[in-house]
């Protein structure tokens, strides 16, 4: 369906040479542009990032927001996977408080779909029913749990932001093709189709996906664990909807017994995903036919639908033993793949980009050693290794291999009709939710590494705002948010640490009608000052990546100084 | 984990163990255990135990340390 309007962007789109078909959706298709440096001009980047996926955009377009330009390098000239519907469709919540942060998030809210209802299902009994709403971890924030939407859109919109940065090259069609390392530095090798050229760097991020050429470009060891299950995508487009809820099916009477997943996404578009068996010929599976007799057992025989998409695909376990090889990052699916369960893939890649970018800014303006990239692989590899962790359980659930596993499977699903506690072992998923650094080197008191939820604040210019509004308020700094008394003299020492360290203190308080010489922030419900565990008189810092770093109870000045060079990796 | 005795009858605990296994194929009694399984480990609830539990019910199959 070509010409239809609900698949042009919601905001006009610059920069764009043509369109291109992708399943039935019309992408942008951005110009090849030959760089400077093929007319022989050669000069050195502070960032180059590789791939414009949901990472690389990220990490862009946080870059440009940070004061650092950034060279993106990708071998195609349009958004999503080329010919394929679409690849994520859920975004969790951290990742819409960084699009928040990032300027896309009205964007992604108009166009996606947002949903709290998930059902499960095996047979034709419903096992139990969730509303995200109803539960405490999601609520405190200014975004929805979740956000259905296709991929390409996300990177549509990231990269039409890119482009309004205005400090983003970025460059379509220029294909990696060699790494050096050099002593302060890197050396690039890209081909384009107007010849190769080098391209010097300080700091490279490979998000280039899951057969990144980096990888065995630097020899970066892979553990990678192989699965037998398979699915099949059909994406197809109703003429009358079904619910605006997530439903999965452990056994589906109408795929032989077998998991189904009912999804929704922008455009009336719905995904349903079937587990095939071991056995089955995926094409067979896929044909056009075979679908149709699929979709009339599932939704009756007069259903009604055009298929946007099909395909079959398999998911593997895969990680990085390292996600830094000096002055190269892996983040995303480049760094770590895991199976589709929970929506974790896409996530966590965002959430990679968003937890090294702050970093390497304050590295890049000299006000953090090198020394402080460091936590980015304790982070984020321990990050990918719980989210694998996760999914295996829910792969191990949903596909039992061993004759033992199906029993305790089928045993749980009998249990779960009738008694409540046997639901908790429903495994259809474990939906992406933010990982807490509680090991991390970066942390320096109670509740170090927990992620904070984007809560509604007044900022101290009076606004109604938010937490993520109050990083960007601070330029990007460190938050120290601070509910123990200010006085004069305690103020002249917060100030001077400000001049000494990238920091920006704020007063925390809850009633408005107090008024205090420093910079305040009301928490009205005080559910900031619950979130960062504040029980008396503290100081919590807080990272730009909205992540605790700790809270210290009546701390002094140099108190604060030492958690702030532990922070920032001074020390 | 308590290894102590507990139940004050063990003899009627273990025959209605037995009796509810009574005119079962293999697949069903096999499908009863699972499900007392997981009943009964709701009960106990503390992840401590129950991993000790886990524990000491594999020990004969688990290779010598």
């Amino acid at each position: 369906m070509p010409d239809d309007p609900a698949v042009l962007p919601a905001a006009p789109v610059t920069k764009v040479a043509g369109v291109t078909t992708g399943g039935a959706y019309e992408l942008p298709v951005y110009p090849f542009v030959a760089p400077a440096e093929l007319r022989g001009k050669m000069g050195r980047h502070a960032v180059v990032v590789v791939g414009a996926g949901l990472a690389g955009l990220t990490a862009a377009c946080d870059l440009a927001q940070h004061g650092v330009p950034v060279v993106v390098l990708d071998e195609d000239d349009t958004v999503g996977v080329r010919g394929a519907s679409s690849r994520g469709i859920c975004y969790a919540q951290k990742s819409l408080e960084i699009f928040k942060r990032l300027g896309v998030f009205e964007r992604i809210a108009s166009r996606g779909v947002s949903w709290s209802v998930g059902r499960t299902l095996a047979g034709s009994d419903e096992i139990f029913t969730f509303d995200l709403k109803s539960l405490p971890n999601f609520g405190a924030s200014e975004q929805p749990p979740f956000i259905n939407l296709q991929q390409f859109y996300v990177e549509w919109y990231l990269v039409d932001r890119a482009y309004e940065l205005g400090t983003v090259d970025l460059r379509w069609r220029n294909r990696l093709a060699g790494c050096a390392q050099q002593r302060d530095g890197l050396m690039l090798e890209v081909e384009t189709p107007a010849g190769r050229y080098e391209i010097e760097t300080q700091w490279l991020i490979d998000c280039s996906g899951s057969r990144s050429p980096l990888r065995s470009i630097l020899n970066v060891p892979v553990h990678t664990e192989h699965v037998v299950d398979r699915w099949c995508i059909s994406d197809v487009r109703f003429k009358t909807r079904p619910p605006a809820e997530r439903w999965t099916w452990i056994q589906a009477p109408f795929n032989d017994d077998r998991a189904v997943w009912q999804h929704l996404m922008a455009d009336d578009v719905w995904r349903l995903d079937y587990q095939m068996a071991h056995d089955a010929n995926p094409e067979e599976f896929s044909q056009p036919a075979i679908v149709a007799d699929r979709l009339r057992r599932q939704f009756g025989a007069d259903v009604d639908y055009e298929l946007v998409w099909v395909g079959p695909y398999s998911y593997r376990g895969q990680c990085l033993e390292t996600f830094r090889v000096g002055r190269v990052f892996f983040a995303g699916d480049a760094a770590h793949v895991m199976s589709p369960f929970g929506a974790r893939g896409g996530n966590s890649g965002i959430q990679d980009a968003d937890n090294l970018v702050w970093k390497l800014a304050l590295v890049l303006e000299g006000k953090a050693p090198e020394h402080l990239l460091d936590s980015y692989d304790a982070e984020r590899r321990a990050a990918a290794q719980q989210n694998i962790r996760i999914t295996t359980r829910t792969a191990r659930f949903l596909s039992p291999q061993a004759p033992m596993d199906r029993l305790f499977r089928d045993a749980v699903v009998s249990l779960a009709r009738e008694y409540p506690f046997a639901r908790a072992f429903v495994n259809t998923g474990r939906l992406s939710s933010p990982t807490h650094y509680q090991g991390s080197p970066l942390n320096v008191g109670e509740g170090g590494g927990r992620s904070l939820q984007n809560i509604a604040l007044t900022l101290p210019d009076g606004k109604r705002g938010d937490l993520v509004d109050l990083v960007e308020y601070a330029g990007y700094r460190v938050l120290g948010l601070v509910t123990q008394p200010v006085d004069r003299y305690f103020a002249e020492e917060l100030d001077l640490l400000e001049e000494k360290y990238p920091v920006r203190f704020f007063r925390l308080q809850a009633d408005v009608g107090v008024t205090s010489a420093f910079r305040t922030v009301v928490d009205p419900d005080e559910r900031l000052a619950a979130e960062l565990g504040c029980d008396g008189p503290s100081t919590s810092l807080v990272r730009p990546d909205l992540h605790l770093a700790g809270t210290l109870d009546a701390a002094g000045a140099p108190d604060i100084e030492r958690a702030l060079r532990k922070l920032l990796a001074l020390t | 984990m308590k290894t102590d005795p507990t139940i004050a009858n063990p003899d009627d605990f273990y025959e209605r163990l037995l009796d509810a296994h009574r005119g079962l194929t293999a697949e069903q009694s096999a499908q009863l255990n699972a499900r007392l399984i997981l009943l009964l480990a709701n009960q106990v609830g503390d992840d401590k135990v129950l991993a000790e539990c886990v524990g000491a019910a594999a020990k004969p199959f688990t290779a010598q340390q």
